[in-house]
């Protein structure tokens, strides 16, 4: 594993106790890293453990083996510079969308004439530009979300974790997201790790797709995706595309979504 | 009578924007403001609540005079107006003095309730240990608690306004407890990630999020704020609406217990009104959306 990796996840594991004392392995033995300005998706059924892994390179959890560097520093004692994308855009209500995004410089004290202008920026990008002073009850539940991806981007975290956080939009919605955040990310060449349990986006999406087995969560292959890029819809009916689409089924054992 | 919110005011201002290439928000408030002609006027909410309550004083005083109810029994509504008419300013006075206790009796109890309900959620120890007693204490008619009031405080001003605290307390321990439980999960993880802390997840967030449950409580508490005020006024009172209605008790007087018990609704009802509206200023996000 290369030492310029933003992310290295050494065997890791994590069993949890259950109620009836019984312990219930959850992850075990998963190994892989993150190159900077990388795409990754990680990729397996529902319960298979991917969030679990994702709650443990955030710091929300603590693993019970194994270690997670940030950029060749120790969890515990590395100033982590992460940011995070839930499944529901969770804004605040009270506040504009302008106010949303800069909520996490707020939470640092961080708030400065440049930082409120790299947030309209990231709005800008996100082609919410000028939505800045709207709440998010005006707005669809993809721009949101879009909005939450900008608030996740304003603290320039050396990671962005992204827990399927389009698996609560409709399937129109959702291709559209795609084509966004591919260019957002495009455009911040921002480190992604991408969580979901679509075989198509997680492919679409990634530079390299990693299948997560489960029973337990373990880590069953990591497929370098050479499609090139900025890819367009066609490449979503290319031979090749399929081929990996076929190569993910069979990993995970069950075929995947139509969608 | 459409209660113009902040949002829609927003909306009204003509802004000359391509909305159409945006996507559509899945949205509220497309409607323009218009004129309201008298059929919106006739029809809406604040009318239709009025023309109840007229229809019902309307059958209250049919009822008396066709069946000509003995005045020791029943009295009609007119009659309990001209009773208010006859004595304005004794019934102000003694309105003057409820309304005290029972607003004294409310802002302690609210700020208690709040203060004891962050205490509880935040501070697992306490709400194992005192939940389940605060529970039980919460059965305890507070009828009950008022000469109990009397031997600590004494006759005066300070009992009334406990017994009413002690109703308005609880209402907002549940809701501000519930508010703060209501806070989805993402929002706290959001905060541990950006290290925030504890206090800014407070004040930016949790307590924020918790103020449309603080409302909902205050609405709850204010009118049994003037209960319990009330309630005080029967048990240790010389002035209040409480001891005007055991005054008209005594003297067969149901003219001035009916005019009582009308001033009393009203004072709940205002108060109440000014607690909802007040919700709908500060938070206009509450119902945004919906």
């Amino acid at each position: 594993m290369s030492s310029s990796a933003v992310i290295e996840v050494k065997d890791v594991g994590m069993t949890y106790k259950t109620r009836d004392g019984r312990s219930h392995k959850a992850l075990e033995g998963c190994n892989f890293d993150v190159a900077p300005g990388e795409f990754v998706s990680v990729v397996g059924q529902s319960g298979s453990g991917k969030t679990t892994l994702l709650r443990i390179i955030s710091g929300l959890i603590n693993n019970t083996s194994g270690e997670v560097l940030l950029k060749g520093k120790n969890v515990a004692q590395a100033l982590r510079e992460l940011a995070m994308v839930f499944q529901a855009p969770v804004l605040l209500p009270w506040r504009n969308n302008l106010d949303n995004v800069l909520l996490p410089m707020e939470f640092r004290k961080a708030v400065t004439p440049e930082v409120r202008a790299y947030a309209q920026e990231l709005l800008d990008i996100a082609g919410l530009g000028d939505q800045a002073t709207k709440f998010s009850y005006e707005l669809s539940g993809g721009m949101q979300q879009r909005v939450a991806i900008c608030r996740a981007l304003v603290s320039r975290p050396d990671i962005l974790l992204m827990d399927e956080p389009f698996g609560a939009l409709d399937a129109m919605t959702r291709d559209t997201m795609n084509f966004e955040l591919q260019r957002i990310w495009h455009e911040t060449k921002q480190s992604v790790l991408f969580v979901t349990h679509s075989i198509p986006e997680a492919i679409w999406l990634a530079d390299r797709v990693i299948v997560v087995g489960d029973r337990p969560g373990r880590i069953v292959a990591d497929i370098k995706i050479d499609i090139p890029r900025l890819r367009a819809r066609e490449h979503r009916y290319s031979k090749e595309f399929t081929a990996y689409e076929r190569q993910i089924e069979a990993l995970i054992g069950t075929p995947g979504s139509i969608s | 009578m459409k209660q113009p919110s902040v949002i829609e005011e927003r909306e009204a201002k003509p802004e000359v924007k391509l909305e159409a290439k945006l996507e559509t928000p899945s949205v509220i408030h497309q409607r323009k403001a218009k004129k309201l002609s008298i059929a919106d006027i006739l029809l809406s909410p604040a009318a239709k609540a009025v023309t109840g309550l007229a229809l019902m004083l309307a059958i209250w005083e049919s009822v008396v005079r066709i069946f000509d109810m003995p005045r020791y029994l029943l009295v009609g509504p007119l009659e309990a107006f001209a009773e208010l008419a006859e004595r304005p300013m004794f019934y102000l006075e003694h309105s003057w003095i409820t309304i005290q206790e029972a607003l004294a009796g409310f802002a302690l109890g609210a700020a208690l309730g709040i203060i004891c309900g962050a205490i509880l959620f935040y501070i697992p120890f306490v709400r194992h240990f005192l939940y389940p007693t605060l529970i039980a204490i919460d059965t305890i008619p507070k009828v009950a608690l008022a000469p109990l009031f009397i031997v600590w405080f004494g006759f005066g001003f300070e009992s009334k306004a406990f017994v009413s605290m002690a109703i308005a307390f609880f209402p907002l321990v549940i809701n501000t407890f519930d508010g703060l439980s209501s806070v989805p999960s993402e929002l706290r993880e959001l905060a541990k990630i950006n290290k925030a802390s504890r206090f800014m997840q407070m004040t930016k967030i949790e307590f924020i999020y918790a103020l449309p449950n603080l409302f909902t409580g205050m609405k709850i508490s204010i009118s049994m704020a003037v209960g319990g005020a009330v309630v005080g006024e029967f048990i240790a009172g010389s002035s209040g609406l409480g001891h005007v209605v055991l005054l008209a008790n005594s003297q067969v007087n149901l003219a001035s217990m009916f005019a009582a018990f009308m001033v009393l609704a009203s004072i709940s009802l205002l108060l109440f009104l000014f607690i909802d509206r007040l919700g709908k200023k500060l938070l206009p996000w509450r119902d945004a959306g919906k």
